[in-house]
């Protein structure tokens, strides 16, 4: 059984939020990846872009920081070099520069320091999903999918519990400024200069800038040293500390790439235990736990693309890219790829090799939480399959109204506790 | 250049790897588990992270100040020999290299 049909005729508007709101547009997708794999868009709000969409060049172009760079803009939309400059992250650096900062905060995400934290994402799992299940009909997004990123957020952080709430939300109006039910600053319906000086053009960057500043303040003065966070205050080998600029916009990107990503991706396993219904037996009886989170994810890919820019004239299957035009990566086209995954559009629990693109893998911008991510997935469905004798949706799921991160923000279900 | 990966289990693969090409490129050509080279050796995760076999450490040069940093994210225990194998390009010198893939 197909779990997702795609709804769009082939020839979707890539620069609509509206495209997205329905779903990805994998048959346009498809299309592309056959007939036109580098293809130019027109856009009327801004430069138009080209769009990479197999795999195979996806992962040429990425490795290649140099040709491609990150440090004009990493979305769709055009930025001037002074908006550039007020709200950058590590994000949108280039080698070598992007190391000078990855490696002031990669110890905290690494891999052995993330495994600490399981028996804490496993409590925390217990709590939430004791309250979730005993619901019996609720919104799989809200009571689940939400809740364990926003609470390991706080454990990173080291902030209170109450304060939590406010976070996400402000996180949220960031990266989701596309869609109404997250902001009151709809960022394609804005007619105000106002916001553009700030992160992810929002005045929910400019509050958390703020919280931010506090924050750091704060856990100075009482030497707290609570939460990851601790770890990247700490100077590095060479002796240098993180300046308050690259903190706080590292905090941004913790509070808003790092949070709803995850979300997306539980989202995205939980409708595929509904709709595929094999999953939930083989989550309680197989050995699929070292390869079930990245086929989730890959399923998921929260991120559905990111942009670079061409610093050079580049050819490509007779294309000429030219020096300075935007290129963008569609990780969820090649998350899809029919030469690279059988059957991509059913999820394989034992998928391997899964070598989806889902965290940028390829590039040195692959995502610094990969590890948490991974983690916090398995460990929410271990214990999510644990406690389930069934789930099935009970209405159709609602897409976040965003071209940019791909989720199901709405995901009603009906379970049956064990 | 002719290379030699042991493995975990003791297992050896070996593989002829042209000039030019770094050594997590070729492991993950050649599917040697354990090594993904997740950022496509560009230095941002430490997923190539290998063991040089003792005879060829002194060939094989020692880590720049960013490699140095991101061996301490690795997941293995870090040694002397610790490289991150996106960062040995092959060449006519290392002919025969022996890198030991880290327990995970």
């Amino acid at each position: 059984m197909t779990i997702w049909t795609p709804t769009d005729d082939g020839f979707a508007d890539l620069t609509s939020h509206d495209t997205f709101a329905r779903g990805a547009p994998h048959n346009t997708f498809a299309r592309l990846r056959r007939d036109d794999p580098v293809h130019w868009t027109d856009w009327d709000a801004g430069q138009g872009f080209w769009s990479i969409t197999r795999h195979e060049d996806i992962t040429e172009m990425n490795r290649q920081p140099q040709i491609f760079s990150s440090a004009r803009g990493i979305r769709m939309e055009d930025q001037t070099y002074e908006e550039y400059l007020a709200r950058r992250t590590f994000q949108e650096t280039d080698p070598p520069e992007h190391m000078q900062t990855r490696i002031k905060v990669a110890k905290a995400f690494s891999k052995p320091v993330v495994a600490e934290f399981e028996q804490d994402i496993r409590g925390l799992c217990d709590e939430i999903l004791d309250i979730a299940l005993e619901k019996g009909e609720f919104d799989a997004t809200k009571e689940i999918a939400r809740q364990l990123p926003m609470r390991m957020l706080g454990r990173i952080l080291g902030t209170p519990d109450e304060d939590l709430p406010w976070l996400v939300e402000k996180g949220d109006a960031l990266i989701a400024n596309t869609d109404p039910d997250f902001t009151d600053h709809v960022l394609d319906q804005m007619t105000t200069d106002e916001f553009r000086m700030m992160p992810f053009n929002s005045p929910a960057g400019a509050e958390l800038y703020q919280y931010a500043k506090d924050l750091m303040a704060k856990k100075a003065a009482a030497g707290d040293t609570n939460g990851v966070l601790h770890l990247i205050l700490q100077p590095s080998k060479d002796g240098s500390v993180i300046t308050e600029e690259e903190f706080r916009n590292f905090f941004c990107l913790l509070v808003a790439a790092g949070n709803d990503t995850t979300r997306y991706s539980i989202a995205a396993g939980m409708q595929a235990l509904c709709h595929q219904p094999e999953l939930l037996g083989q989550m309680q009886t197989e050995d699929i736990w070292d390869t079930a989170p990245d086929e989730i994810i890959r399923w998921a890919t929260p991120a559905l693309y990111f942009r670079r820019t061409a610093t050079q004239d580049v050819d490509m299957h007779g294309k000429t890219i030219k020096a300075g035009d935007k290129v963008l990566y569609w990780f969820s086209s090649a998350n899809r790829d029919e030469t690279v995954f059988d059957d991509p559009f059913r999820v394989n629990l034992k998928r391997t090799p899964n070598k989806h693109l889902s965290f940028g893998q390829g590039g040195p911008h692959v995502c610094l939480g990969m590890w948490l991510a991974r983690l916090e997935v398995r460990v929410l469905f271990q214990e999510l399959s644990k406690r389930l004798k069934s789930i099935e949706a009970t209405g159709p799921h609602k897409f976040l109204r965003s071209n940019f991160v791909g989720g199901i923000k709405e995901l009603p279900v009906r379970v049956v506790p064990k | 250049m002719k290379v030699t990966w042991i493995l975990p289990d003791g297992g050896e693969i070996s593989a002829d790897v042209a000039d030019g090409v770094n050594m997590m490129a070729a492991a993950v050509e050649h599917n040697i588990p354990g090594i993904t080279g997740e950022c496509g050796g560009n230095l941002s995760c430490a997923t190539c992270h290998v063991y040089v076999a003792d005879d060829w450490t002194g060939k094989t040069g020692s880590p720049d100040d960013f490699e140095d940093a991101m061996l301490d994210v690795a997941e293995a225990e870090r040694k002397d020999c610790s490289r991150l194998s996106c960062q040995i390009v092959a060449n006519a010198a290392l002919d025969g290299l022996v890198l030991v893939v880290p327990a995970a």
